[in-house]
Order: structure tokens, then C-alpha cells, then sequence
């Protein structure tokens, strides 16, 4: 019965101390986590690289890629399935000119299903655009582990 | 003069008529309900969110921390379109909510909220706020059958094994109550705490506690939330509604959450104690009762969901054992409010 009473008392000592503590987390599309050597975002095409050999189609474990025919060109191009991806890498590792990369970026947004698989010509576009955003995104917070709270953010100079 | 005599010389009604018009739908019913659900609904976001080191709702206005977030969903619930499921029992599943929540508001007529506020006084208005509050899980067992979903079925099946249990430990501590100050109207169970100068709390702690309890139970708060059980069954008996009718279901919790308060800080607290004008008594209830509020919204954040065997087994057989205890005290008690 003690016992009990006094599990109940620390329950809520302990939230009431927590109360007094800054949150952990930080704002999210105003700063923004700085990612680490290796991270595997989005795959970025760029179209003046590519010579069209579809490894990165064979390899791909999920078929996200898939070669296009496009308009004006003997070669076939990868398009670009976003909603099939699973980030695993393997297209870049594998491309003999490195025309495919990773980016740091994960968090797009489509209006639909449909839109998030990309043609080779909307893909160049998309990673074009994405290439730019990621110049321009805002300030970056480093990771430590801490002791207090577990996890606390600061910001890379 | 009072602001009901007032207002009832202009608009030539009698006095008798107007109080519980404006006590429903004024202070301290309905116009007074919206801000502190605002209130209480943005805190209860809040406070769980400090406790586990988040930020909480922020986006909608951002410089006085989030708090017009509640505002915004309810304008988006406002406009949401409402869903009648083919399976359904149409008129009970659309007028149910509607009859839970008047019935809820009705509650506010004999609860006063300050000196003089109140919509009518009478010998039994303790009684009668009770058969009120405890008609509501009736309605919500409607709810849960109209809906025609297995979710809102085990929901209602919770409703009533819990209501039973949680009902008859809040007749208990009201009745204790009542039986300590002798009467059961509100204005008289004040007006002997003011006369004596002792809040109840003080004189029968045992009998506060229980109702406390009680009341957690009744309006769904957390450790016992196991008929909304969002983990388990989806929202419980409310799961199929959506748009101004999920607003309502979601407000009937709140409302009786803040008119049992109301009764706790009239029964156990003194009321409008330390003050006896109608306008500062009826701001020291307000804020008793915020303060009541937020206590029992901040133990989300403490407690897990009790299962249902356990809280029935604590309701039957811890609780009412000290109700007991809480009548036994009150005999003893007696003496100082005589």
C-alpha cells in the first residue's frame, strides 16, 4: 500500500519537473537536421551524364526505375517512380558516369499519386529544382547526445 | 442590483423566467463553456507536450503559442461535411449527440456559478444536477447502437460498465456531502461553508477524493479513458461521427468534465468563499474551477489506461469501501456546519 502511494507521488513529481524543461525537438521547417556523410535521400538524375545503359533499371530491387522511350533520342532514359523507392542506393553505386546521385532530401510533396512518377524529362526538371532547394534550405542543427534529456540541437556555424 | 434584475426590468420579463434562460446559455452555461474548452482542450496539448519534451501545437498563431489552434480545427470540423453510414439508424444516430449535450447544458440551470448566479434554486438541486449528468451515458449508448460499427458497440458496452460504477461512487460523495451540510441545494451547501469558514475539502477529504475519481471516470480522462480507448476501438461509441457532430461528441466530455467541476467547487471548495459581491464571486468560482480542470487534464500526461477489470475492480471494490468511510466522517463532521 506504501509502495503504491509512493509510486503514485513520484509519477507525478517526475512530470511535474519535467515541466520545467525546454522541449528537445527543434522547428522543424525552420531549421532543419544536419544530415550526415552518407545519408540516402532522394535520387537525383542529370540528363546530360546519362548514357542510357539501364543498369540502374536492372538493379533497382523495388522497380522505381524504369526505362523510357523519349522523343528525339535513339536511347532509352530511366524515369523515375518516387512512391516505389525505398532509398536503397544501389542505382547510384551502380551508373558507370555517376549521372544518378543521392541528395540529402526526403521530405517532397505531391499532389497525387500519379504525379510522383516521373518521365526522364520531368525528372531532369524535378532535380533541378530539388539541386536548387537544397542550396537554399534553412539553418541546419547538429545532433548531440545529452545527458538530461537525451537528444539536444545546435546550430552548425 | 444584480445584472439578472437588471437586464429583466428592460426587457420587462420576470425575474424567475429569465435566470434559467441566461444560466444555460451565459455564465455559467454555454458562453462561457467556449473559451474554457478553447482553454482547456489547447493546455491539456500543451502540458502533455512539455512532459514529453515537445513543443506542443504551435502553427496557428504562433505568438501566443498555438492556443486559436482549437479555434481553427473547429472551423474545419464546422464545414467538414456529416456522414451518415448506410447501416446506420439514421434519426437516432443524428439526434443523439444532439440530446447528450442539451442534457449536459441543461445541467447548468441549477449549478450556480457564483453568488446569486443560478438559473433556479431548490431543495433538491443536488439530486437533480446528478440525474442530469448520469442520464448522458444513456444517450451515449444510443450513440454507440445507432452507429452500427463493432467499435462503437464494445465502446457502448464499456459506457455502461463504467458509468454504473463510476455513478454510483459520485451519488456516494455527493450524498456524503449533503449529508454533512444538511441540505442538498447548492446555495444553502456554500452559504454553510461560508458561515462555518471551512471548505469541505477540509472537513471530508475522503468524500472530495471520491468525486474527484468519479469524475475522472465519468468524463473519459485518463487512466480511464477505456471507452474512447483510442489505441483499442477507435473513439469508442463516437467513432462513426464526423463534422459538427464529432464537435459535439467531443465537447460533451468537456462539458461535463466543467460543470462536475463546477459542482466540486461548490460542494467541496466553498464556492465563491473568500468573496461575496456577484461579480468577483463568480470570477474566484471560474477560476477554481480552471484550476480543477487543469489538474485532471495534466494526468494524461502521468498515468497509462487502467484496463476494464481493473477499474471495476477498484470502483467496487476499493471506492466504495471508503464512500463508507466518507458518510461515516461526514456524521462525525456534522457538527461544524450546524
Amino acid at each position: 500500500m506504501k509502495n503504491r502511494l509512493r509510486s503514485h507521488v513520484d509519477a507525478l513529481a517526475t512530470a511535474v519537473s519535467r515541466l520545467t524543461k525546454s522541449p528537445m525537438t527543434f522547428f522543424y521547417p525552420d531549421y532543419e537536421e544536419d544530415k550526415p556523410y552518407g545519408y540516402r535521400g532522394v535520387i537525383l538524375y542529370s540528363n546530360e551524364k546519362c548514357i542510357g545503359c539501364s543498369l540502374c533499371a536492372q538493379i533497382c530491387p523495388a522497380r522505381a526505375l524504369k526505362m523510357y522511350r523519349v522523343p528525339g533520342d535513339k536511347r532509352l532514359r530511366p524515369g523515375y517512380d518516387l512512391g516505389r523507392c525505398i532509398f536503397c542506393g544501389l542505382c547510384t553505386d551502380i551508373c558507370p558516369t555517376d549521372a544518378l546521385e543521392l541528395s540529402s532530401v526526403h521530405d517532397k510533396v505531391f499532389d497525387s499519386l500519379e504525379s510522383m512518377v516521373m518521365d526522364p524529362v520531368d525528372w531532369t526538371l524535378w532535380s533541378r529544382k530539388v539541386r536548387g532547394e537544397e542550396m537554399a534550405r534553412g539553418r541546419k542543427m547538429r545532433v548531440w547526445i545529452d545527458e538530461d534529456k537525451g537528444l539536444r540541437y545546435e546550430e552548425v556555424r | 442590483m444584480s445584472p439578472v434584475s437588471w437586464l429583466s426590468s428592460h426587457l420587462g420579463l420576470p425575474d424567475w423566467l429569465l435566470r434559467p434562460i441566461l444560466a444555460p446559455l451565459v455564465y455559467p452555461g454555454l458562453l462561457a463553456f467556449m473559451p474554457v474548452a478553447l482553454f482547456i482542450i489547447w493546455a491539456e496539448r500543451k502540458v502533455t507536450a512539455r512532459v514529453q519534451m515537445r513543443v506542443g501545437p504551435l502553427y496557428v498563431s504562433r505568438r501566443l503559442g498555438g492556443v486559436l489552434q482549437l479555434l481553427a480545427d473547429g472551423v474545419r470540423i464546422a464545414f467538414q461535411e456529416v456522414i451518415v453510414p448506410e447501416t446506420a439508424e439514421k434519426y437516432s444516430f443524428m439526434l443523439a449527440p444532439i440530446a447528450a449535450f442539451s442534457l449536459v447544458a441543461a445541467t447548468f440551470t441549477v449549478v450556480p456559478g457564483g453568488p446569486g448566479v443560478y438559473g433556479f434554486d431548490s431543495n433538491i438541486s443536488l439530486l437533480i444536477a446528478y440525474a442530469l449528468i448520469s442520464l448522458s451515458p444513456i444517450v451515449t449508448v444510443v450513440m454507440g447502437w445507432a452507429s452500427n460499427n463493432k467499435f462503437s458497440q464494445i465502446g457502448a458496452g464499456r459506457e455502461i460498465i463504467v458509468s454504473i460504477a463510476g455513478e454510483v461512487t459520485l451519488l456516494a460523495s455527493l450524498l456524503a456531502a449533503a449529508m454533512m451540510y444538511g441540505s442538498m441545494s447548492f446555495n444553502a451547501i456554500v452559504e454553510a461553508q461560508n458561515d462555518a469558514g471551512i471548505p469541505g475539502i477540509v472537513a471530508n477529504p475522503v468524500a472530495a477524493l471520491l468525486f474527484f475519481i468519479a469524475v475522472l471516470l465519468i468524463t473519459d480522462r485518463v487512466p480511464f479513458d477505456l471507452v474512447l480507448g483510442e489505441q483499442e476501438i477507435v473513439q469508442g461509441p463516437y467513432t462513426e461521427y464526423t463534422g459538427i457532430l464529432f464537435a459535439l461528441t467531443m465537447a460533451l466530455d468537456y462539458a461535463k468534465l466543467y460543470v462536475l467541476m463546477l459542482m466540486f467547487t461548490n460542494v467541496f471548495l466553498g464556492g465563491w468563499m473568500p468573496f461575496n459581491t456577484p461579480l468577483i464571486g463568480s470570477l474566484c468560482v471560474f477560476t477554481k474551477t480552471l484550476v480543477l480542470m487543469l489538474i485532471s487534464v495534466f494526468l494524461r500526461s502521468v498515468y497509462g489506461r487502467m484496463r476494464l477489470d481493473q477499474v471495476a475492480y477498484l470502483f467496487w471494490a476499493r471506492l466504495l469501501p471508503l464512500a463508507l468511510a466518507a458518510f461515516s466522517l461526514s456524521a462525525v463532521m456534522h457538527f461544524l456546519y450546524r
